[in-house]
């Protein structure tokens, strides 16, 4: 490859990072530009603040106090490359080999320019010039020898980047197959999202196991406290032992022995990163060439073909069509053949799992929080307004596909206006689809509460009234804003696309007043405590009465509005379809 | 496959009648004051340049476009009228430009999903998806979602889609494109069948081979506008459809361009 060729693939790159940028036109341009121009700033001044940092505040710290600070920055490091590292796995345009591979570029070649062009990320920009800064400050205040600092930060980076470019090297094999791509996208993200709980689960749930116990005499709770405290120094000891085992701890391990006057851990550390490092590049080298000579394809089909051919003698897929199939009681038979085919749609779309494991993922993570915590205590009148937010809380989860119900059909949605079914059918059917969701997020999040706080059972059904009313609240709103804001969401990410800039701030401003149309909903637990406070008679259920005389209302709202805004869709759903189809006029 | 829907619409009106029927995007005009007829039971090739109005035209017909002027009948009946325009979608069949799927569901569950959209019995549907899936040879792929498909197999279950309700008026945008030769041969005598038992046919090609094979009426439309109408025994009277084809949307221009390297 001669230097013009580097230039122009670097140019390649580069040119399609600003395309995806600038795609939005207007304010995405502006907030890409922010955010790029924001990034180098942000790398500037890392690497001030580091460098002073290291020349003020740590010119007499101690070496464990080097090793936090090293240990801090590493962590940092690679939370920000993981975020870029889904991102990059999310984004349509890469440059990968059979795009270039037909033009006069060796393989060996486009390797090398790729590795290069994959450094190009945010997290380098930020934490590599304050890795530079916090060591060239520390060698000014501390000596020379803390310069070694920079190759052991640099060799961390590598091995990071290599082994990196490895396993998306591998993925890129794995995920030829566009299902199996989002499968194995979604389950890098959940993992990401299991690993972000992390530390939520560990201050919150185990943390808090070890807790005094409420009740215990200030001296029980002194000697719990200093337990507490020699086993947490026995474990953080343990770390420092088995650290050099470890080798994303080599980096603060170097900066701890440095700062002790030992230099060859850090010299140790910054040969066995760069042998590390080596070793990825190589396999990411042996992976991409057999991917090029079709050897892993083969793999993958010997595994897959076996499998794949019974299934294909075996006929009809019978339990899929069973589903679609089926006839839903009381609902017009097109809107209930919309409502399967679009609930099996989206379970099927990883994306969508995501999210809605989320929905209840997070409120399994809150309140199995909260129900551990056994000093909890609840005011009697504060019970009904946890039950109403709780499943008012799980609707909330919800926002983004209530709120953009043709934006998950992409092409679909053609199949929606090509078709002669009455709009508001289409409306119903597409709304009937997220019921389950929102009913068993709903549910669980109510009975997990109840088992905690012990609503009187009245609270709980009026609650559950209160379940179908936000329901038929964000059914209404929801179809508003489908029908008014839609936006495409990219295949195989939650990411908007097609976004016009207005969009942007129109949708921003339509999701903040989302939660505030939920609030009739809190309207019956309040009626009921102000009832309470002016001394009225007790035995009157008016959170329930009210509850349900709401829920009555909203479902004749709910059904007078589906004609209207059956009518607005029937208008507005050739606009509707440029925004959500990769069609551009 | 006997199963034909409750039809109000008049056999006797043209299939399709347009008059100075008009699309801009912008400052662009995609297709210029059509006047277009299209009478029922003929099998209909429109025929263009790239970029000439084609897809525009046929979306205008099937409602995924507004029209920006004029006016236009389907099956006789004012596609400007909301509720009529509904009750004619229940007699068309549609092959879009990008195609209807969804992305998730198998080829037998589109199917499925799109025959109840048209509200027809359970037991028709699943006989309709039997042989739609087996003629278009995409039984054996039933386990793959459309997402998995390659672009002619999409087709093909785009076709199997626009012919489960039994439509009596078909539009196909491009339906042979990146579809195999038995799949193109099994389609073909299809939509002889559909045109034999009075259905219409509207279909955009580039290969003129098929039109002049298939079709008994052609339309050619350049730069949005309708540059010839007739019917095929006409037109093979003056020459070839390649002959005609080329004659009106500007041969001299293509002359001319030759590669100066090349010389």
């Amino acid at each position: 490859m001669n230097w013009d060729q580097l230039q122009t693939i670097l140019w390649l790159r580069w040119r399609l990072a600003r395309n995806q940028w600038t795609r939005g036109k207007g304010v995405g341009a502006v907030i890409a530009g922010i955010v790029a121009v924001g990034a180098c700033v942000m790398g500037g001044v890392s690497f001030v603040v580091a460098l002073l940092g290291g020349i003020y505040g740590l010119r007499e710290a101690k070496a464990i106090v080097l090793w936090e600070v090293w240990c801090g920055v590493m962590v940092a490091f690679l939370f920000f490359w993981m975020v870029g590292l889904l991102q990059e796995l999310q984004r349509s345009e890469t440059i990968d080999l059979q795009r270039l591979m037909h033009l006069p570029v060796a393989l060996g070649q486009m390797f090398v320019i790729n590795y290069i062009a994959s450094l190009f990320a945010l997290s380098i920009v930020i934490v590599v010039p304050a890795m530079m800064g916090l060591a060239l400050g520390l060698s000014i205040a501390r000596g020379a020898a803390m310069l070694l600092l920079a190759p052991l930060a640099l060799g961390l980076i590598f091995t990071v980047s290599a082994w990196t470019y490895c396993l998306r090297g591998w993925l890129a094999t794995l995920m030829s197959n566009p299902r199996r791509r989002r499968n194995v996208t979604m389950v890098i993200v959940l993992g990401f999202i299991l690993l972000a709980q992390t530390p939520n689960l560990y201050f919150n749930v185990f943390r808090h196991i070890d807790r005094p116990v409420p009740g215990a005499t200030p001296e029980e709770a002194r000697r719990q406290r200093e337990a507490r405290k020699t086993a947490n120094q026995a474990q953080f000891d343990q770390l420092l032992a088995v650290q050099k085992f470890i080798p994303p701890l080599w980096l603060p391990a170097g900066a701890q022995a440095l700062g002790d006057g030992r230099a060859w851990p850090a010299l140790f550390g910054t040969f066995g990163f760069c042998a590390i490092g080596a070793l990825g590049l190589r396999r990411a080298y042996q992976g991409t060439l057999r991917f090029y000579l079709g050897e892993t394809g083969r793999k993958v089909m010997a595994r897959v073909e076996p499998n794949r051919m019974p299934a294909a003698a075996a006929g009809p897929a019978k339990s899929g069509r069973r589903f679609l199939e089926l006839r839903v009681p009381g609902v017009p038979e097109q809107s209930a053949a919309l409502a399967l085919a679009t609930f099996r749609s989206m379970l099927r779309a990883p994306e969508v799992k995501i999210a809605w494991g989320s929905s209840f993922l997070v409120p399994l993570v809150v309140g199995g929080s909260l129900l551990i915590r056994s000093n909890l205590k609840v005011p009697e009148a504060a019970k009904p307004f946890i039950a109403t937010g709780a499943v008012a809380f799980s609707i909330f989860m919800l926002i983004q596909f209530f709120g953009n119900q043709f934006g998950f059909d992409r092409d679909g949605f053609r199949a929606l206006v090509l078709s002669p079914a009455e709009r508001k059918l289409i409306l119903l059917g597409k709304n009937l689809a997220f019921l389950p969701v929102g009913v068993i997020g709903g549910m669980m999040l109510l009975v997990l509460s109840s088992v905690r706080l012990h609503p009187p059972p009245l609270v709980f059904v009026a609650a559950m009234l209160q379940l179908a009313a936000i329901l038929l609240l964000a059914g209404l709103v929801g179809n508003v804003c489908s029908i008014l804001v839609p936006y495409r969401i990219q295949q195989g990410s939650m990411k908007p696309t097609k976004m016009p800039g207005l969009a942007i701030v129109t949708i921003l401003v339509c999701q903040m007043l989302f939660p505030i149309a939920m609030a009739p909903a809190f309207v019956p637990p309040l009626a009921e405590y102000l009832w309470r406070k002016a001394g009225w008679p007790t035995a009157v259920p008016v959170n329930l009465i009210l509850s349900a005389i709401l829920a009555a209302v909203l479902a004749l709202v709910y059904w007078q509005t589906l004609g209207p805004m059956g009518r607005l869709l029937r208008r507005r759903e050739t606009r509707i379809l440029g925004i959500v189809t990769v069609e551009v006029e | 496959m006997s199963v034909s829907l409750p039809c109000r619409i008049d056999a006797m009106n043209p299939a399709i009648e347009t008059s100075n029927l008009t699309r801009d995007f912008g400052n662009f005009r995609a297709v210029n004051q059509l006047n277009l007829r299209v009478e029922a039971g003929r099998f209909y090739g429109f025929l263009g340049p790239n970029g000439a109005g084609k897809s525009t035209t046929i979306k205008m017909f099937t409602g995924l476009l507004a029209p920006s002027g004029g006016t236009m009948r389907i099956l006789g009946q004012d596609m400007s009228d909301a509720r009529r325009a509904l009750e004619v979608k229940r007699h068309i069949g549609v092959v879009p430009e990008n195609l209807a799927l969804f992305d998730n569901l198998t080829a037998r569950e589109h199917l499925t999903f799109i025959g109840r959209m048209y509200l027809l019995p359970p037991a028709t549907v699943r006989a309709r998806c039997d042989e739609l899936l087996a003629m278009m040879d995409l039984a054996h792929e039933e386990k793959k979602l459309t997402l998995e498909f390659s672009h002619g197999m999409k087709k093909k279950l785009a076709l199997a889609a626009a012919l489960i309700p039994n439509p009596d008026l078909l539009f196909l945008d491009e339906p042979f494109e990146g579809v195999d030769a038995v799949a193109s041969r099994v389609l073909r005598d299809t939509l002889k069948q559909c045109v034999g038992r009075g259905a219409t046919v509207f279909l955009t090609s580039h290969v003129l081979e098929i039109v002049e094979r298939l079709c008994t009426d052609v339309g050619i439309i350049a730069h949005g506008e309708l540059v010839h109408q007739g019917t095929m025994e006409e037109l093979r009277r003056a020459g070839s459809l390649e002959d005609k084809f080329l004659a009106v949307v500007g041969e001299e221009g293509h002359e001319a361009q030759k590669l100066s390297w090349l010389e």
